[in-house]
């Protein structure tokens, strides 16, 4: 159960408490509500809570003590009408003001709250109770209020609330209002009431707010749409250009075994076998990028990367033909910048602390493609086998990244994170390929 | 002692009432308007109620235009009653708090102290609830400041108060009261204007004008009721 009363009502209250020289008492008029609240928790479905709640509207003093009971507690019915008049049936309690005196009813008020229960035939009538007590210098003064609900067995006291500017928050949705019954207050509502109403009876001010945000739905849809034909359009531009990509490369080829032929024909016979295991560079690299392209219809540029830089490690070659045949990845690309010339690897480990001793070290005829550190073509070729659909970032072999430790600023984010990945890879004692290879 | 004993009268005090329970959020203040006797009481006959300038939650404090224009009104007040006021003091509530002065405040009071030997600090404390009692409570103390030994810290020193009954309540006092609202609305008029004040109007306006209708039912109440006392001791007084 939950009480509340309006501050200016409570005040009121202490105003004609204060004004008696004896104990003070009157009635409590009001309504009393049932709020039902459904909850919903994870042990059940639902629950729902039937909460009464009572609001003080006002009060009704009385002028003077023994107004409507007698010295031995009888409740005269005549006079109580006197009193409350057509106010009778909103009376929901009564209240006493005493001096000096314990928090408890006292006999006498125990029993005509039982006759006035009856008599008003309001069940669970309240009965509030002040006391006030001071200090002996009578600089402090205390009054202690307490609603009872003597009717019942149990939870007789029940807290009373002053609801307030600070507690009727502005920022949460009402659940309850503060209790008011003014006349004066509903008219001046209700006649300015309209202009803020439309004719269906919704705030004028809410609809204005869902038109600017339907306003604003409509233009994220079409600014949506708008990026969807775009998408589509890009689409089939880069389908086309891969497509003419293909073109050119098998034409090339062609045109290339159509001039290996005529050697052949020229000088047949050394140059068979070795022709299956070796060739040239520039056609290997071709060739094989011509036989990995197809396979990645996705990403036709970047995919073609690590194939090319597996031929040309293999064959000792430090030709920037990879960086010119195909588009450089964002992963990729820092990697030469990173180590200051794109055909040369650093010559010293930086701040990793890599003993050069079982670490290989890069030899300047080593081009640099992708290993800083020079390390073997073996991580290389299963990251080329086994990688060509992975992200760039796959690509990026943790031991790749030994030697650029002091040039991470520079490099896109996804690339340091690898690094610190591959750190303990790097500071592993061996410094065998195979080992960092495993880390892939 | 510079000040005896305050008597706040009971109109004033009721107005005093109605702004420490308008907000529990923030602590409210306002100024005692009033005179002072030959035997050094305090007579609060009426309160200002004044705008906060700082919202912080635990500081209260008066700027000097309040004070000026506090000074103004207790003038208009003086030629209304026919008697000489003037701002004798100051209140300010604690909601949750207790009711004793802090450091700020005792210091504060010192300092108004400086400008008037007997100015009087008044606190409201209220919005305290006793859990296991379910007990409420609204407590009010009167203090002044003084300064224990040279060059230390000021303490406080308690003054007796007691409220005067004042039957009707005076034009002032509801003047004061119904001050409220319109404070109100000037402190919001910067912020978020319409929501505050449909909030204000529900807690504040709605609550004081069904209070002041009450009221008004009850005035007319009584004065049928005497004015039929009056007749009936008319006749008794011509039979006689």
């Amino acid at each position: 159960m939950a009480a509340s009363i309006s501050g200016y009502t409570f005040s009121s209250v202490c105003y004609h408490s204060a004004n008696s020289n004896s104990d003070h008492e009157g009635f409590l008029l009001g309504e009393v509500r049932h709020e039902e609240t459904v909850s919903i928790s994870d042990t059940q479905i639902s629950s729902s809570e039937l909460l009464q709640v009572v609001e003080v509207h006002n009060h009704e003093p009385c002028a003077q003590l023994f107004s409507f009971y007698d010295y031995a507690g009888q409740v005269n019915e005549e006079s109580l009408n006197r009193i409350l008049k057509d106010r009778r049936k909103n009376v929901i309690g009564w209240y006493r003001f005493r001096r000096n005196t314990q928090q408890q009813m006292s006999f006498r008020e125990q029993i005509i709250h039982k006759q006035l229960t009856q008599l008003l035939g309001v069940p669970d009538l309240v009965f509030l109770l002040f006391s006030f007590i001071s200090t002996a210098n009578n600089s402090t003064h205390a009054l202690e209020y307490v609603l009872f609900r003597p009717n019942r067995r149990y939870n007789q006291r029940v807290t009373l609330s002053i609801p307030n500017l600070g507690n009727t928050s502005q920022q949460e949705y009402k659940v309850s209002s503060v209790p008011n019954t003014s006349l004066n207050y509903a008219k001046v509502i209700k006649e300015h009431g309209a202009e803020f109403f439309d004719k269906d009876g919704v705030m004028k001010d809410i609809r204005t707010i869902f038109q600017v945000y339907g306003a604003l739905q409509d233009k994220v849809q079409s600014v949506c749409g708008e990026v969807e034909q775009s998408e589509r359009v890009k689409e089939k531009v880069q389908e086309e250009v891969n497509k003419l990509k293909q073109q050119i490369v098998l034409r090339k080829r062609k045109t290339t075994d159509e001039e290996r032929r005529l050697q052949e024909a020229q000088n047949p016979e050394p140059r068979l076998t070795p022709e299956e295991n070796t060739e040239p560079p520039e056609t290997s690299l071709l060739s094989r990028v011509a036989f990995h392209t197809p396979s990645t219809p996705e990403r036709p540029g970047p995919s073609a990367n690590p194939p090319a830089y597996a031929d040309l490690l293999s064959l000792q070659n430090d030709s920037l033909l990879p960086f010119s045949s195909s588009p450089t990845s964002a992963a990729l690309l820092p990697r030469p910048q990173a180590v200051g010339s794109p055909g040369h690897p650093s010559p010293s480990p930086l701040g990793l602390g890599l003993s050069a001793g079982p670490n290989p070290a890069p030899s300047p005829g080593t081009p640099y493609l992708g290993n800083g550190d020079g390390s073997s073509s073996d991580s290389l070729d299963r990251q080329a086998a086994g990688q060509e659909d992975d992200e760039e970032d796959d690509d990026d072999d943790s031991s790749e990244y030994e030697n650029l430790v002091s040039e991470v600023g520079q490099l896109p984010p996804v690339s340091a994170s690898v690094l610190l990945q591959g750190r303990p890879a790097a500071l592993s004692p061996d410094g065998d390929a195979s080992v960092r290879g495993s880390q892939t | 002692m510079a000040v005896s004993a305050v008597h706040l009268e009971s109109d004033a005090f009721l107005v005093c009432m109605n702004h420490a329970l308008s907000t529990e959020k923030e602590e409210v203040m306002g100024l005692c308007i009033g005179e002072v006797d030959t035997n050094r009481i305090v007579h609060i006959h009426s309160v200002i109620i004044l705008r906060r300038s700082d919202k912080r939650k635990d500081r209260v404090e008066i700027s000097p235009e309040q004070l000026s224009s506090a000074a103004t009104e207790s003038y208009r007040l003086a030629e209304m009653t026919g008697r000489p006021m003037r701002v004798v003091g100051w209140y300010h509530s604690h909601p949750h708090i207790t009711v004793w002065p802090s450091h700020v405040d005792v210091r504060t009071q010192a300092m108004y102290q400086m400008m008037d030997q007997g100015f009087v600090g008044l606190i409201f404390s209220c919005f305290i609830e006793d859990k296991n009692t379910k007990t409420g409570r609204v407590l009010y103390t009167c203090f002044q400041s003084v300064q224990a030994q040279k060059g230390s810290e000021y303490e406080r020193i308690e003054i007796p108060i007691h409220v005067i009954p004042h039957e009707a309540i005076g034009k002032v006092c509801l003047e004061s009261a119904v001050e409220l609202p319109r404070i109100l609305c000037q402190e919001d008029i910067q912020f978020v204007f319409t929501k505050n004040l449909c909030s204000q109007m529900s807690a504040v306006s709605g609550p004081l004008l069904q209070w002041l209708e009450n009221r008004l039912e009850q005035n007319k109440q009584n004065i049928i009721e005497l004015q039929l006392e009056k007749e009936r001791l008319t006749q008794e007084l011509a039979t006689m």
